[in-house]
């Protein structure tokens, strides 16, 4: 994928949209007793789709605006964000995705990893109430719940970073081009 | 050309982390009136308007989706009420003649009951973003100072006490839950029971702990709690006395400890609601 102004402007909305429908959409939806989490997600697209460095910006970008606008301790979402968009660029630039089951299983991995992430650092931080065990399974629900999000979200975010991606305008259209795609995705690569 | 984009990379990651680092820090240390604070408080406030603006036009499919999940629950949940039900009939009775006695009794000691708690005027606000980890049990509420709000106001719903607003902008207020950790509230066990402090178990929004019990105090299971408040003028409680908090659900004493570990479910669903009052300009402000 190629960074040009447009699709930087694209990713820039792609952040604000996410984080903004997390805050006042997801966050007041419950299932199986948590809340879906989005910003993980949309991290591991973009990691996914532009690689390391995009990941990690991308992750950085809606962990910083996340705590902003709940005037939350600065920096704590931020860096679990941009281990996870790292984390799935890194993987994405050393593994093929060879089947469409992968982008949701990694979400799911890797937003698992980010909660207990973000768990530790509460903790170094210092919680003045006692920690109840049902953390963990928060935990383990954010990583079931994320996997599923990712289904239909990831290919929203490709779609939406289509013009970019490399592969995807030379495989065009077609059985052929599918069959191009989803051999070579190639990550962002700066301009 | 391969090398230099590994080290290119390797920065740009190093950069961030340490650019998280620093805000971390800065932000854990700072004073609330600090620039970093302002900053967020400036964000806060552009992106009000549009939080509630998303909030409102995705209220629809917010509620199809819960619709489904609270129907998987509503089986056990009326069995429940029912029970329930058979025994507030008995309450109520007794109920009656209690008001009746404490209407003549307040009265007497002239007291004002005109802003359903005494000295405070209450500002109903909708909530419109919420915090999506259980580390920072976090609502933004859609009005702030410019409606009389102000920092660590009580925030009560209809079922029961919320919080307290921690943080203030113009239209908007951030409320922190009484499941947030950096949550206590002094409290008093119904009727003529103990004095204790309500904090919350991190990550289970349906149990709160009363802390500092003695251990030869008795507190049994469906025994209510309300806000203890306190008038002394050194150590006034954020909270008027009187808000109902929860209903005791188990004690426990640990073998170590020297005071009972009492859980209680909070009244108000601290997960599902819309709507809040602040109460502001209480006697204490």
């Amino acid at each position: 994928m190629i960074v040009t102004w447009q699709v930087a402007l694209r990713i820039a909305l792609l952040v604000l949209l996410g984080v903004v429908l997390q805050l006042s959409f997801f966050s007041e939806i419950e299932l199986l007793g948590s809340t879906p989490d989005v910003l993980p997600v949309l991290a591991v697209a973009l990691g996914l789709l532009g690689g390391g460095v995009v990941g990690a910006v991308c992750g950085f970008a809606l962990g910083l605006l996340t705590d902003s606008l709940l005037l939350q301790t600065l920096g704590v979402s931020s860096i679990v964000l941009l281990t996870v968009g790292y984390l799935a660029g890194r993987w994405r630039e050393s593994f093929d995705i060879t089947s469409s089951f992968v982008p949701p299983l990694l979400t799911g991995a890797l937003a698992l990893f980010g909660a207990a992430m973000f768990a530790a650092i509460q903790l170094m931080l210092g919680v003045e109430s006692p920690v109840s065990l049902l953390v963990v399974r928060e935990i383990l629900v954010k990583g079931l719940l994320a996997a599923l999000l990712a289904i239909p979200l990831y290919p929203l975010v490709r779609f939406v970073l289509r013009p970019a991606l490399v592969d995807d305008a030379r495989g065009g259209r077609g059985r052929r081009g599918r069959r191009g795609r989803r051999r070579s995705l190639t990550p962002i690569r700066a301009a | 050309m391969y090398r230099k984009q590994v080290r290119r990379r390797r920065a740009v990651l190093v950069a961030l982390v340490i650019v998280s680092l620093i805000l971390l820090s800065l932000s854990f240390s700072e004073a609330d009136s600090g620039p970093i604070h302002s900053i967020q408080r400036g964000l806060a406030s552009v992106f009000g308007p549009i939080e509630e603006g998303a909030g409102r036009a995705l209220k629809p499919v917010r509620d199809a989706i819960n619709w489904f999940d609270e129907t998987f629950d509503a089986r056990g949940e009326n069995d429940r009420l029912q029970d329930e039900l058979t025994e507030l009939r008995a309450d109520a009775v007794d109920a009656e003649a209690i008001q009746a006695e404490n209407d003549e009794l307040r009265k007497a000691l002239d007291f004002k009951t005109d802003a359903g708690i005494e000295g405070y005027t209450q500002v109903t606000s909708r909530v419109i973003a919420r915090s999506p980890t259980v580390w920072y049990s976090q609502v933004t509420i859609d009005q702030g100072s410019s409606s009389g709000i102000e920092r660590d106001d009580p925030v009560v719903t209809g079922d029961g006490l919320v919080g307290k607003v921690s943080d203030t902008t113009a239209g908007t207020a951030q409320v922190t839950l009484i499941t947030d950790h950096r949550s206590a509230v002094s409290a008093r066990v119904l009727t003529d029971g103990p004095l204790g402090v309500v904090k919350p178990e991190v990550g289970d929004p349906d149990d709160l702990l009363l802390d500092f019990i003695q251990e030869d105090r008795e507190v049994a299971k469906g025994q209510r709690l309300v806000t203890a408040g306190s008038t002394a003028s050194d150590l006034e409680s954020l909270f008027p006395p009187g808000i109902p908090i929860g209903e005791v659900t188990n004690a426990e004493l640990q073998a170590q400890d020297t005071y009972q570990r009492v859980h209680l479910k909070p009244f108000a669903d601290l997960r599902d609601f819309e709507y809040v009052q602040v109460l502001t300009g209480g006697d204490g402000e």
